[in-house]
């Protein structure tokens, strides 16, 4: 028997509606979600699903609205960037997946609610991954209309290379950074941008990093309060970020890593014949520690109180 | 000057936090990248930040002076790590006796 027909046996005139009420939002207390009022995964997912649709946009349909000709070489050089930058989300999301459905494995017996809280973030990441290639595609697509520089097969291939894994509540602080660094930098580009059509473009990609990161600190604080992963590790990468030539300073550092084995968006920047930076540094900086206050609960208000902190947690 | 028993006490809280023997870790040509190769317990740079981290809090506790270490790149030599700590020490320490 079908629902419908369930349904039409029992209320032959008043239809069940199959929608959720309310409007769709993350669940940032997922570890009390899953425990204490006893959300299943399918619950979950259904949550993550609806704000995935609620959110959705077209890429044909913003591009559309741009007026290629009126571009200034400002707006091409940002499209350029962050076409290139979007490039290293897919390898990012492919490996939360696979580095997730290990955690799951790990965790199941030793603790279930860490496993879920691990299916939980793997399960979205097929959202993150979705949504990320429309950021790759608009910015890739605008920049070759605009006639910037190709971006050879080789480049492509990579920006495409997996970054090594890592201890799960590291990995997901530095993607909520790394979510945070992209917010404001697009929020940056779109006080730069003259075409209306462009701007929209940035505005909306920049909404959607500020979802995912709202994600990663959701994930991420949900293995703080499992218990099993300690707030000094999630202090230890934004201090690896905030610290004197720290990773936030991006391309501009003195000196860069070479890694050969994946690419960090951040590190490859190019400024072009402009000097604008879409820095911001202090944002950055108010907005990864309020992050910090979400995940562990303690609040801290400068890289100085991020990097004291860190240290008394660490011990000797 | 130097504290003579600091260069030691460094060298051990170092090969500690790597889950190495001092032997292993001071070799004359190691660098950064090549300890958190050999380390069992290292992943990657926040696990040297870290040791780093621990040894300089010891160095607080034990000797009452406050290193702050500068974020290295990964090739430098674990030596001149060590000389750069030994530095910040006696920097510090002069510091805080004037
Ligand atoms: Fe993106
Ligand atoms: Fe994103």
């Amino acid at each position: 028997m079908s629902i419908a027909e369930t349904d039409r046996a029992s209320s032959p005139v008043i239809r069940r509606s199959a929608a959720s009420d309310g409007s769709p939002a993350i669940i940032t207390d997922l570890y009390d979600a899953l425990t204490k009022r006893g959300m299943s995964l399918v619950d979950v997912t259904w949550e993550q699903q609806r704000l995935h649709e609620s959110r959705r946009w077209s890429v044909v349909e913003m591009l559309a609205a741009v007026d290629l000709d009126s571009l200034t070489p400002l707006d091409r050089n940002l499209v350029w960037n962050a076409g290139r930058a979007e490039l290293t989300t897919k390898p990012g999301a492919d490996r939360l997946e696979r580095q997730s459905e290990a955690e799951v494995r790990r965790w199941q017996d030793k603790n279930p609610t860490v496993a879920s809280i691990m299916e939980a973030c793997g399960t979205w990441s097929r959202y993150w991954n979705e949504e990320e290639a429309h950021h790759e595609t608009v910015f890739n697509r605008l920049a070759d209309l605009s006639g910037m520089e190709p971006i050879s097969d080789e480049t492509f291939i990579q920006f495409r290379q997996v970054f090594p894994d890592d201890d799960m509540l590291r990995t997901l602080v530095l993607l909520a950074i790394s979510e945070i660094t992209a917010a404001v930098n697009y929020g940056q580009c779109q006080h730069v941008i003259e075409d209306p059509g462009l701007r929209r473009i940035f505005k909306q990609v920049a909404a959607d990093e500020i979802q995912h990161r709202n994600y990663f600190v959701s994930f991420a604080k949900a293995l703080v309060d499992s218990g099993e992963y300690p707030a000094k590790d999630a202090f230890a990468v934004a201090h690896l970020f905030l610290r004197e030539d720290g990773e936030l300073h991006g391309s501009a550092r003195a000196q860069l890593e070479q890694r050969g084995s994946h690419v960090n968006w951040w590190d490859q920047l190019e400024v072009g014949d402009n000097d604008f930076r879409p820095e911001a540094l202090e944002k950055k900086e108010q907005l990864i520690c309020g992050a910090l206050k979400k995940i562990t609960g303690i609040e801290v208000h400068s890289r100085e109180e991020v990097e004291d902190t860190w240290m008394d947690l660490v011990g000797s | 000057m130097v504290t003579p028993e600091v260069e030691p006490y460094i060298r051990q809280k170092f090969a500690e936090n790597a889950g190495l023997t001092e032997e292993q870790l001071f070799t004359a040509d190691a660098t950064l990248a090549d300890v958190i190769a050999s380390s069992p317990r290292m992943t990657n740079s926040i696990d040297l930040m870290e040791a780093f981290a621990r040894t300089a809090n010891g160095l607080r506790k034990d000797y009452g002076v406050r290193v702050r270490l500068p974020a290295l790149p990964l090739d430098t030599p674990i030596t001149t790590v060590l000389k750069t700590f030994l530095d910040e020490f006696e920097r510090e320490q002069k510091e805080a006796a004037v």
